[in-house]
């Protein structure tokens, strides 16, 4: 485990390096409220390590094991300490991005911002922030921080969370987790400004979405909440590769692990591999060009 | 818990004796929330997330303790990642016993072969 400070915030950060020569950098960027990097680490983390490609996992802010700073929780927030930690890890070759629910909204919005920086984006169940995303976010979040008292918020999120996002609602040990789960997300809801700041924060337009030039990836289940957001982006981004998990929701990660990690890795390796192609032909041009 | 890096050959534990650094290791992690002394204690038969109450970022704090205790052949996330979630949600410190057992004993035949 390391502790690695950027954009003044103290963060959680754990790496598994790729066995083997690395083929690439990978950074995982996990959801909100409920998430951590452990999400990550016990799937697609291992998983890309052994394939070969340097999987480096972190708490966002608030989130795991990393600070949790009273405010400071927009998109713009995030993606700047995404840009801050990998400058604070000397990562300085394109990276390829996975991001998980809200993860891959920052990984997209990072995508946007830093494109140098983004060798890849693979989005799983998520979609970049747009004003209908941020109005059906900030009406979840009202609903849940406003107008119900603290104890039946905790029972309303575990319902509609284990309603929406699982395919486990019903099996006493999986709600019991939940209920778990819920107690630390009413508590950092309660002590931060995240429930404000994340429908706050700034969207991108659709002549924005259209800048991304890396290879996308999104991957959903066939139950789960993004179905829409994913049609409109690959209609903006004619290249972008959609894969859908049957029978899974929201939480197709945890609960389709190896599907996911499998359709990640070829996709990532695949990219990489072409990328890789790409240059050795440039550097064969050039050389030519030097000889002739 | 100060993790020492062994640096010869030692004895490969026991599971009893496995046992007994794991729990110690996840007294440790779980801190405040640990259970207090002289409570039910931590068997082989107690599950991480319905008796410990241990979070999916509490299990990645042991699995760093673990590699820094026992060295890089005791991979926990790997293991994890090779289980089911239906396994990983009822995971007991029983299985991660033998697992660690196993490991320390792969890598202590493989080290001889060599």
């Amino acid at each position: 485990m390391a502790r690695v400070q950027a954009n003044g915030v103290d963060h959680h950060v754990q790496v598994l390096p790729a066995k083997g020569a690395p083929l690439g950098t990978a950074v995982f960027v996990h959801g909100a409220f409920i998430d951590s990097l452990a999400s990550f680490y016990f799937t697609l983390g291992p998983q890309f390590a052994e394939a070969g490609i340097d999987a480096v996992l972190y708490d966002l802010r608030g989130h795991g094991r990393s600070e949790r700073p009273p405010t400071g929780y927009t998109l713009q927030d995030f993606t700047a300490d995404l840009d801050a930690l990998l400058d604070a890890l000397r990562i300085e070759e394109p990276v390829h991005l996975v991001g998980n629910s809200f993860g891959g909204t920052i990984a997209l919005d990072y995508a946007v911002h830093h494109p140098e920086r983004a060798a890849t984006v693979t989005v799983v169940e998520s979609g970049p922030a747009t004003q209908d995303w941020a109005h059906t976010m900030a009406g979840a979040l009202d609903q849940a921080t406003e107008q119900l008292p603290p104890e039946e918020a905790l029972d309303w999120f575990v319902a509609e969370y284990g309603a929406i996002a699982s395919t486990r609602q019903g099996d006493g040990r999986h709600d019991a987790h939940i209920r778990r789960l819920g107690r630390n997300a009413g508590k950092f809801i309660a002590t931060t400004t995240i429930a404000r700041d994340i429908p706050d924060g700034r969207v991108l337009s659709d002549g924005e979405v259209r800048q991304i030039r890396c290879p996308v990836l999104l991957i959903n289940g066939s139950e789960g909440l993004v179905a829409e957001q994913t049609a409109w982006l690959a209609e903006l981004l004619p290249g972008t590769q959609v894969r859908v998990v049957a029978g899974q929701k929201h939480s197709v990660l945890v609960e389709a692990a190896e599907e996911v990690g499998a359709l990640a890795l070829d996709f990532v390796i695949t990219e990489a591999d072409k990328a890789a192609a790409l240059e050795a032909s440039l550097d064969a041009a050039l050389e030519g060009g030097r000889t002739r | 818990m100060k993790a020492v890096k062994a640096t010869q050959t030692p004895p490969i534990p026991d599971e009893a004796q496995v046992l007994a650094e794991i729990s110690e290791m996840i007294m440790s992690v779980l801190g405040d929330y640990a259970p207090p002394e002289g409570d039910a204690a931590i068997t082989l038969d107690s599950r991480f997330g319905d008796d410990l109450e241990m979070e999916s970022i509490d299990l990645v704090t042991l699995s760093g303790r673990l590699a820094e205790w026992y060295g890089p052949e005791v991979n926990f996330a790997e293991y994890l990642a090779s289980l089911e979630l239906d396994e990983i949600i009822e995971l007991t410190v029983g299985r991660l016993v033998s697992y660690v057992a196993r490991s320390l004993r792969t890598a202590a035949t493989a080290a001889a072969e060599r």
